[in-house]
């Protein structure tokens, strides 16, 4: 024999669950929301009996807000969000509604929304305009919206940026997401910042479309495979010219790693080495002396570090605490492990929107009492989650390292 | 029981199989005073131990055109008298690169004469068609091949025979009989809980006891011959395929890939064994290959999944009356009067046949008994569906809005049929999962205790599939066991049942104690064992037959 | 990535191992894959207990001077396991974690299925008594939460009984419940925690009053305290007479809180956790594995002085088993195993198994070797190690304490 039965493969990846239930202990929707059946029901459970007919799909499983804390937890290695998020693409027959679709399509918003910020941003913030919102479309009133920026980073970039880093010798590429194009690209200009005092020039891919997190969690997803394989292309182009492509934010990190090949059953093997991020990169530049970093002296703040889901399955949090925890001036407080409820577009829905504040809560309070300056976090939706809901900024690690470091300084160690 | 000791009963069936089932179904069809007698547990031998196959007789038709017609014919009226035990996935015969395509066109001859319609299709539309099947075959053609689930379809035939007024007794064995004369007018029955022993009076007694009928009707000083055919299976974890996989070719191991409930059965190997095994069946290492590297050449991906357990069941083979060296085997369903073949009055065994001809052996044996009681009624059992399947308005009412209930909710609707609504949850907790892998509820339970003569976990295992899912009674065994305490008051008894219940379990896992079912196995070993400190003094005279 | 020791493995083993570490001030970091068995924690550590009608009560070290000299508390030494494991409680209690007992004589806990079982540590709320003669008389009043189905008050009462005893079952509801109620499959002991909070918690207290008037104490599930001990104790407060909690199986209560608390006091100490990593390879150059490589670090490696490895037996993937082979699947270590798989089990599922006692063959320093040598800077601790049956010695606990601690004396 025995070529047989050595390992069980991805595709029955569920039956590696033994049913210890430790991921309900986990999920945090389980605790704020009965009607969701929890992941070990909605996972491994409930795919064997939609395997066995798809008529046995729970509509209840689109309260998943996709954390992967589930799979953080298991034993067993067994991808419950992914098995769920798939089921939720295979066997619901409920359309993506308008509101989802407009939520998820974050590239359509945001261009459209750029070119007219200052009138957006009014609007959107105007107690009418968000009770329309509220009833005709759902998305919660209480919500508060990310401002939109009146120059795309793309714009900005090509005019200010893009001449200068063509004269570095070392290169790294940067896909910065919508959140960065649309919203702040402060924290592009930030990335720009550390890496030339590092040393290294950023450019931008030739293209890049949104990773498709926002797609893929309101099954759009035709759209979604349609971008993430307009992303591979421009991705691979990078990679084959040696470089390495950065990344600040956790959610687009993670879903064009890993969400790719398990949700949409893309082939990614030969960029996902080189897609990572930024935290990542600088930590690795550094600890292997590849370069060298020096702190302004006088920086002095105390920073309540937030790992996002994302961060926390990726399980790169060490790089950006450890970056963080580099600077003289940093009082760093390592915040519980916890979500913060908002999951993308799920918090801005008004179904969920009492679950994703509750399901906060915990984190929220934490803030509040560590009397911190500010919070350190890498993921955008986590930060106008909790400047929300707590009204203590947020900062990315890269933007908190921007401003710390002592440019002058790097960049003469570095030359 | 006190009831069974005083009324005077048309008939006695002996055996709790679909066989047994049916027969007292049809005999309390035909208004006669019925009543079953089972040694242990409805579907406790053969019955629960197969394929669980609605045959569509294609497998029969080259070698044994009589019992393929019989399939056929069967397979169409249990379609119709029991939809909720019956998942249509329809079959298809496949042929390997090592077999011959010259025996798929003898096969489609002979499915086609025996009126079983045998289609015909491109390998490549058959792997479109079932996914899981091996991408290299051949050749291909579908046939109206099932899956049957026998545990429902034993229980369906024992309520149809209650409503009807038959009595029915389990866990009593027949220890001899009472004669006048020539002829049998009652059992001895004893108790296998108390050894108490009682006499049941009936003027018909029908051996329908599967093999161990050959030692009935010893007791009753016949002589049947049959020969035990050990068939080995295994389960895997989950659906792998949606439709049956057989092999095109001459029947021969592990040729038959089934998707049951929510799992999916290989097999099945074929040994003669000596009796004194009958009762104690472990499934060997060299089975256990034998299915894997046979499963394989029909379904590659078996060779990644999880396997569940392995169980064997008894084929009751019965010599041929008429070869007077009792060698060769009967072909079908044997119906044997004992008055005229032995001098036996009052006596009838009903053997040979298998699951898929349940029906049409309880109709002969029932055409019988009636004849030996001079009654005339027609036999309906064709025509009325069984529990469960009879269309109700408000089945349909609740039916209407399946798609928005649960998933636990449409798992009670697959596994109770029409009769779902029995299900009376009084409260939300009565919603709560004892068993979450096959997502029986606290109310589903209850309902099984209180209507579905459920004594011990084994019993529940088999009306409800708790404890048949991946866990294999880890998370829900012990829950459970609290729910039948609660109900039997017998804290004694109900700790002592869990223990055998953990032991039965393991028997079907150790065969395939490997991977992921070792790793289960280990934690379930803690949990039971460790924490909640289960550990049976007498754990050695556990018999996982006894249920 | 550089590290002084590396722990792979988060569970109890892992956990006190690198508190330990930590402790002596070294850079330390653990590497775990999924959360650990301690979440299935009775609420009592066992040193050696024994198993069946025969429990061992006094004196469980002399009786462990008795076990054959491959076993893992000959190899420490008798004296030198006790002297580990008095370090015990004070670990614990440095985690928040109190617990009650002593290595000189076990005392009993009682099973959810109502059995008594002897125990070496017990957490200071569970139920714990020193002889099945303080049963005698005592009234207790068993209470369940409504609806909840993983506690059997009946199987708890037939236990008491039988040592005479006196118990009345029932079960009590309060409406901050209600919504969990709702969930078919939620109602487990963990989530039922987290909704007894603050006023909740009071609620439950005055309906336990009023269902135990009359009892010496009341036996409960535990459901209170996840998080924190402070449910429990503002829970104590509020009931008129002891309470004693059972933990329930999976997950149990205890268990996480103890697998938290040991987590937080673990970085607060400044060590790394990583959790949900799966380590995949190590580099061992002369007989030293120099670093480890992990399925999120990808090329980076992690490197260290020492490395201990915790990752329990099959349960745990410390050990993994195929259809003919049994291995160690990080770096390959030798094993006791021999034989296909039908001499890996005993037919009999209560008899000791076979595989129970399967594991990593060490040296008398308990580190383990590769095709025969040792490799000098790896120790193996707990449900990995071979050569011992802890379900039935009752020893899984103390083994795995006294190994990690054993470990953790070596790499500081």
């Amino acid at each position: 024999m025995m070529t047989l039965q050595q390992q069980n493969i991805s595709d029955n990846n569920f039956e590696s669950c033994i049913k210890c239930t430790i991921c309900t202990v986990y999920c945090p929707v389980t605790a704020v929301n009965p009607d969701y059946p929890g992941p070990k029901q909605a996972g491994p459970d409930g795919e064997r009996y939609r395997l066995k007919k798809p008529f046995f799909y729970d509509e209840a499983l689109k309260y998943c807000l996709n954390c992967k804390r589930c799979e953080v937890s298991c034993p067993n290695n067994v991808k419950i969000g992914d098995i769920i998020q798939a089921a939720r693409i295979k066997y619901s027959t409920h359309r993506p509604s308008l509101r989802d679709s407009m939520l998820a399509d974050t590239d359509r918003m945001g261009s459209v929304a750029t070119r007219m910020a200052p009138l957006v941003n009014f609007t959107l913030g105007l107690k009418p305009v968000k009770l329309i919102m509220d009833k005709v479309l759902k998305i919660d009133d209480r919500r508060t919206f990310p401002k939109y920026s009146p120059v795309r980073f793309e714009t900005w970039y090509k005019k200010e940026a893009a001449q200068v880093q063509e004269e570095f010798s070392k290169k790294v590429s940067y896909f910065h997401g919508c959140y960065v194009n649309y919203n702040y690209p402060q924290l592009g200009k930030d990335l720009l910042t550390v890496l030339n005092a590092l040393g290294y020039g950023v450019r931008l891919l030739e293209k890049e479309k949104c990773c498709g997190v926002a797609k893929i969690s309101n099954r759009c997803i035709d759209q979604a495979t349609r971008d993430a394989v307009f992303n591979l292309k421009y991705l691979r182009q990078a990679v084959d010219e040696d470089d390495e492509v950065l990344l600040t934010s956790s959610t687009c990190c993670f879903t064009i790693r890993d969400e790719y090949p398990h949700l949409l059953h893309l082939d990614n093997h030969d960029v996902r080495d080189h897609v990572m991020l930024a935290t990542r990169f600088i930590y690795r530049l550094l600890d292997e002396g590849k370069a060298k970093i020096a702190f302004k002296e006088d920086y002095k703040k105390k920073v309540a570090y937030h790992v996002p889901c994302h961060m926390e399955k990726l399980g790169w949090t060490i790089y950006s605490t450890s970056l963080l925890k580099m600077i003289p001036g940093v009082e760093f407080i390592n915040l519980d492990s916890h979500c913060c409820g908002i999951a993308g577009t799920y918090g801005f829905k008004k179904e969920n929107y009492d679950y994703s504040q509750a399901i906060g809560e915990p984190l929220f309070r934490q803030i509040l009492d560590s009397g911190c300056d500010f919070v350190a976090c890498d993921c955008e939706t986590c930060k106008w989650q909790i400047e929300m809901s707590t009204h203590v900024p947020v900062l990315n690690p890269i933007s908190v390292l921007a401003e710390a470091i002592d440019i002058e300084k790097t960049r003469q160690l570095n030359a | 029981m006190k009831n069974a000791r005083k009324t005077e009963y048309d008939v006695i069936i002996i055996g709790g199989g679909a066989t047994g089932a049916g027969t007292a179904r049809d005999c309390a069809m035909r208004g006669l005073k019925t009543i079953l007698i089972e040694r242990l547990d409805f579907t406790a031998g053969a019955t629960g131990r197969n394929h669980g196959l609605l045959h569509s007789g294609a497998r029969y038709a080259h070698t044994d055109p009589e019992s393929a017609a019989e399939c056929i014919k069967e397979n169409m009226i249990l379609r119709k008298i029991a939809r909720h035990c019956i998942d249509d996935t329809g079959g298809l015969f496949v042929t390997l690169p090592e077999d011959s395509l010259e025996y798929q066109d003898a096969f489609v001859k002979d499915c086609l004469k025996s009126g079983i319609q045998a289609d015909v299709i491109d390998p490549e539309m058959a792997v479109k068609m079932e996914p899981a099947v091996n991408k290299d075959i051949i050749g291909a053609v579908k046939v109206p091949d099932a899956s049957v689930d026998p545990f429902r379809l034993t229980t369906a035939n024992i309520l149809a025979a209650r409503i009807n007024g038959a009595d029915i007794i389990t866990y009593h064995e027949v220890i001899g009989f009472e004669k006048d004369g020539d002829r049998i007018v009652g059992v001895k029955v004893r108790s296998q809980r108390t050894g108490e022993e009682d006499t049941i009076r009936g003027k018909v007694t029908v051996n329908a006891a599967g093999i161990w009928g050959h030692h009935i009707a010893e007791l009753a000083g016949v002589k049947v011959n049959m020969y035990p055919a050990k068939g080995a299976l295994l389960i895997f974890g989950h659906r792998v395929n949606n439709m049956v996989l057989n092999r095109c070719r001459k029947p021969g191991d592990a040729d038959i890939l089934v998707p049951g409930d929510t799992i999916s059965i290989i097999g099945t190997t074929s040994t003669r064994i000596p009796f004194d095994e009958i009762d104690h069946m472990d499934v060997t290492p060299g089975e256990v290959d034998l299915l894997l590297r046979e499963g394989v050449k029909l379904s590659p991906v078996l060779a990644t999944t999880r396997i569940l357990r392995a169980y064997a069941g008894v084929r009751p083979l019965v010599a041929d009356d008429k070869d007077p060296t009792g060698r060769s085997i009967s072909r079908g369903i044997v119906c044997l009067d004992h008055a005229k073949r032995d001098g036996v009055e009052g006596f009838i065994t009903i053997t040979g046949g298998k699951l898929m001809t349940y029906r049409l052996m309880a109709q002969e044996a029932t055409d019988m008994v009636c004849r030996k009681l001079h009654v005339d009624r027609p036999c309906e059992t064709a025509i009325v569906p069984l529990p469960g399947s009879e269309p109700t308005a408000e089945d349909e009412k609740r039916r209407a809005n399946i798609i928005e209930l649960s998933t636990e909710q449409k798992a009670a609707e697959e596994r109770h049929g029409s009769w779902t609504g029995k299900i009376e949850s009084r409260s939300d907790s009565d919603d709560a999962l004892v068993c979450e892998c096959e997502q029986v509820s606290v109310a589903e339970v209850n309902y099984a205790m209180d209507e579905l003569h459920v004594h011990n976990l084994v019993n529940m295992r088999r009306r409800t599939r708790l404890g048949m899912g991946t866990c294999q009674g880890e998370l829900c065994a012990c829950r459970a066991a609290g729910l039948l305490e609660r109900h039997d008051k017998c804290t004694r008894r109900s700790i002592d049942d869990l223990a055998s219940f953990m032991q039965e379990r393991w028997h079907g896992m150790y065969p395939v104690c490997w991977g992921e079912t070792l790793c289960e196995v280990q934690f379930t070993s803690w949990l039971y064992q460790g924490v909640m400190g289960l550990d049976p003094e007498d754990s050695k005279d556990i018999d996982p037959s006894s249920f | 990535m550089k590290f002084d020791n590396i722990i792979i493995g988060g569970g109890l083993s892992g956990l006190v191992a690198a508190i330990e570490s930590q402790r002596a001030g070294r850079r330390t970091a653990i590497v775990s894959a999924g959360q650990s068995a301690l979440h299935f924690w009775s609420g009592a550590f066992e040193f050696l207990g024994g198993s069946g009608p025969n429990p061992i009560i006094d004196n469980p070290l002399e009786v462990a001077q008795k076990l054959p000299p491959t076993h893992p508390y000959q190899k420490i030494g008798i004296k030198r396991t006790q002297q580990l494991l008095e370090k015990v409680p004070g670990i614990l209690a440095d985690a928040g974690i109190k617990v009650e007992g002593t290595l000189s004589r076990n005392h009993y806990r009682l099973t959810p299925l109502g059995f008594l079982k002897p125990a070496w540590l017990s957490l200071d709320d569970y139920f714990m008594i020193n002889s099945p003669d303080d049963l005698k008389d005592k009234k207790y009043s068993i209470v369940n939460i409504e609806g909840y189905i993983d506690f059997y008050p009946r199987f708890l009462a037939h236990g008491l009984l039988k040592h005479g005893a006196r118990c009345e079952v029932t079960a009590v509801d309060i409406l901050a419940l209600a919504p969990l109620r709702k969930s078919t499959t939620e109602m487990r002991a963990t989530n039922i925690s987290r909704f007894l909070r603050d006023d909740a918690v009071d609620a439950l207290a005055r309906n336990v009053n009023a269902a135990s008037s009359g009892a010496d104490a009341v036996i409960m599930p535990a459901v209170l305290g996840m998080f924190s001990d402070a449910p429990v104790q503002r829970f104590r407060r509020g009931v008129d007479r002891p309470v004693y909690f059972i933990a329930t199986t999976p997950a149990s209560v205890p268990g996480v809180r103890c697998q938290l608390s040991l987590r937080d006091c673990f970085t607060r100490m400044g060590g790394t956790f990583m959790p949900g990593d799966t380590v995949v390879k190590g580099d061992i150059e002369g007989h030293r594995l120099r670093r480890i490589y992990t399925y999120n670090f990808g090329d980076m490696p992690l490197e260290a002085d020492n490395f201990v490895i915790c990752t329990g037996s099959f349960f745990g993937h410390g050990l993994i088993a195929n259809i003919d082979r049994i291995y160690e699947p990080i770096f390959g270590l030798d094993l006791n195993v021999d034989g296909g798989r039908t001499e890996w089990y005993d037919t009999n599922f209560y008899a000791p198994q076979p595989y129970m006692a399967y594991g990593v063959v060490t040296d008398r320093d308990f580190r383990p070797s590769l095709h025969g040598e040792t490799i000098e800077n790896l120790y193996a601790t707990g449900a990995l190690l071979a050569g011992f049956n802890a379900l039935k010695e009752g020893s899984g606990a103390g083994i795995t304490l006294a190994t990690a601690l054993h470990a953790a004396s070596r790499i500081i």
